[in-house]
């Protein structure tokens, strides 16, 4: 468990249409600490994808620093594992392959990286589907297979990029429910991004309201773990947390 | 209430018959399916040789063509031309292929390498390979070297295009993926952009071989002092529009074998299987 900083990050490029420089992300700062969940929600446009990607290390920054545990990160690394919209498994390499991917490349040997592997598949219910490809699994199974596949690396960050918005709506709150029982049996600090703000309250300790590149406002979310549909569509403090956040992100 | 109990299924017409002993037929053996369609060809072939519409002479039928092939395998003269072929096909591919992916991948993944290289390649793949022949005689003479150099050419283009388009398909989130698991730049070309471009490479390959074949073809006709092209003019020389039709339908009949026996599988195995190209 490490903690994850960003302070006053900007992210400033040429457009070569308009012939002016353009501010996607502003002045961002921001603290996730160790075995914490952080939901980033804004509107689309607002840059919460670009953080994100910066934060990878697949875009560079071009203002502030981004520290993993206190120690500035440059360029995409292991330490920061990434779960993708869309899943972005290898369709070459079965699901225990993907899963062993990470530790392959940090020279695990063949059957230390598959009890790995396997143990992870297990943890999210996907024994079964170790020896399919990715295109035989159906949308809401390939990305738990791409979550397994971040966690199975040990990252010290868990970054998500609107992981749940291409799977169907009924797929999406059970995904969403496992994820919060995962994090609460592994504790992984993570930061996920969403435009879905029911989502982003529902999975998070705090949610960080982001508009045209700077945040608006943290609201902290003091609801118990593991969460459960069932129990919170009726519960008061996660409906009106829900309408502050919704009322923020409108008046962005 | 049930209308099956009234109206039994009509007992199957002799079309429908036909039709399910074809579909048993092509279940047991799967090459009754390439074979059919040439049926119909063959038999107008022959019966036009048969009515001698144009001289035998000029235009053999089936047959004669089929014992020509049973003569010239015993007198072992197909056999070894028919080998001096492939072989010579297989060392130009095998030596265009290493020259092609690994050319395919610098230029798909370097910036840099494909603004130096990729204007030169359209040149050279417009001049094409036998218009290199004239030169090729002058340098290197009738023999091994120029054949190769001309099927290595010609292989060498498709599957460089091919390798580069693949490589540059390969959607951004699976090497960003790899690379925030840990891979490497080097370990993302093995891992992630190779795999990633092998459809297309396959399909360069496919054209690649089809095209070094005819290629050969040519060069053995020019060049040649054996194999399938050789045959053929020497035929010509000798007036036996038998051996040249015969060696026609080799050409055809042995490109049918590679594609069917030995590409498609492959692409069975590989892409289709991953999903990562529909099955036509």
């Amino acid at each position: 468990m490490k903690s994850l900083t960003l302070e006053g990050l900007s992210k400033t490029y040429f457009d070569p249409y308009k012939g002016t420089q353009v501010t996607a992300v502003r002045d961002v700062s921001l603290s996730v600490a160790p075995g914490e969940f952080v939901s980033v929600v804004g509107p689309s446009g607002c840059g919460k994808t670009t953080i994100l990607n910066m934060i990878a290390g697949f875009l560079p920054h071009t203002g502030g620093r981004i520290l993993v545990d206190g120690t500035p990160v440059d360029g995409p690394g292991r330490d920061r594992g990434v779960v993708f919209q869309s899943f972005a498994l290898f369709p070459w390499k079965t699901v225990l392959d993907n899963v062993g991917f990470g530790p392959k490349m940090r020279g695990v040997p063949r059957d230390e990286r598959d009890r790995i592997a396997r143990e992870y598949l297990a943890l999210a219910g996907l024994s079964h589907a170790a020896e399919r490809y990715p295109a035989e699994l159906s949308g809401g199974m390939q990305q738990r297979v791409g979550v397994v596949r971040a966690l199975a690396n040990e990252p010290d960050v868990l970054l998500m990029d609107e992981p749940f918005a291409s799977v169907d709506a009924q797929t999406r709150l059970m995904l969403q429910e496992e994820l919060t029982r995962i994090w609460q049996e592994r504790r992984t600090t993570v930061l996920f991004i969403t435009h879905d703000v029911p989502e982003a309250v529902f999975l998070a300790n705090r949610v960080v309201v982001l508009s045209q590149g700077r945040v608006l406002e943290e609201i902290d979310v003091p609801l118990p773990h593991p969460r459960k549909w069932d129990a919170l569509v009726e519960d008061d403090t996660f409906k009106s947390l829900s309408a502050r956040v919704l009322a923020r992100v409108r008046s962005a | 209430m049930s209308a099956t109990a009234r109206d039994p299924a009509p007992s199957p017409t002799a079309w429908q018959r036909v039709q399910r002993a074809w579909v048993r037929a092509t279940a047991a053996w799967p090459a009754l399916r390439s074979i059919l369609p040439f049926v119909p060809l063959v038999a107008a072939w022959w019966i036009t040789s048969a009515l001698e519409v144009f001289p035998k002479a000029f235009f053999p039928g089936p047959v004669e063509v089929a014992k020509s092939f049973v003569e010239l395998v015993r007198k072992g003269i197909l056999p070894e031309y028919l080998a001096d072929s492939v072989g010579r096909l297989a060392v130009g591919a095998a030596v265009g292929i290493a020259i092609a992916i690994p050319l395919g991948v610098l230029i798909g993944t370097s910036r840099r390498a494909h603004a130096a290289l990729w204007p030169v390649l359209l040149f050279f793949q417009a001049v094409g390979d036998i218009a290199w022949l004239p030169i090729l005689l002058i340098w290197f003479g009738f023999g091994l070297t120029t054949m190769t150099f001309v099927i290595v050419y010609t292989v060498l283009f498709p599957v460089v295009l091919n390798t580069v388009l693949g490589i540059r398909s390969v959607p951004t989130d699976l090497v960003r993926a790899a690379r925030s698991l840990g891979a490497s730049p080097a370990r993302v070309v093995w891992e992630v952009l190779l795999p990633g471009a092998l459809p297309n490479v396959m399909t360069g390959l496919r054209n690649g071989l089809g095209y070094g074949w005819r290629a050969l073809i040519a060069a053995e006709i020019i060049v040649g002092s054996s194999g399938i092209g050789f045959l053929m003019f020497d035929a010509r020389r000798a007036g036996s529009v038998v051996e040249i039709m015969l060696g026609m339908v080799i050409l055809g009949a042995l490109w049918y074998v590679v594609d069917a026996w030995v590409l498609a599988p492959i692409e069975r195995a590989t892409g289709q299987r991953w999903g990562m190209v529909t099955r036509t």
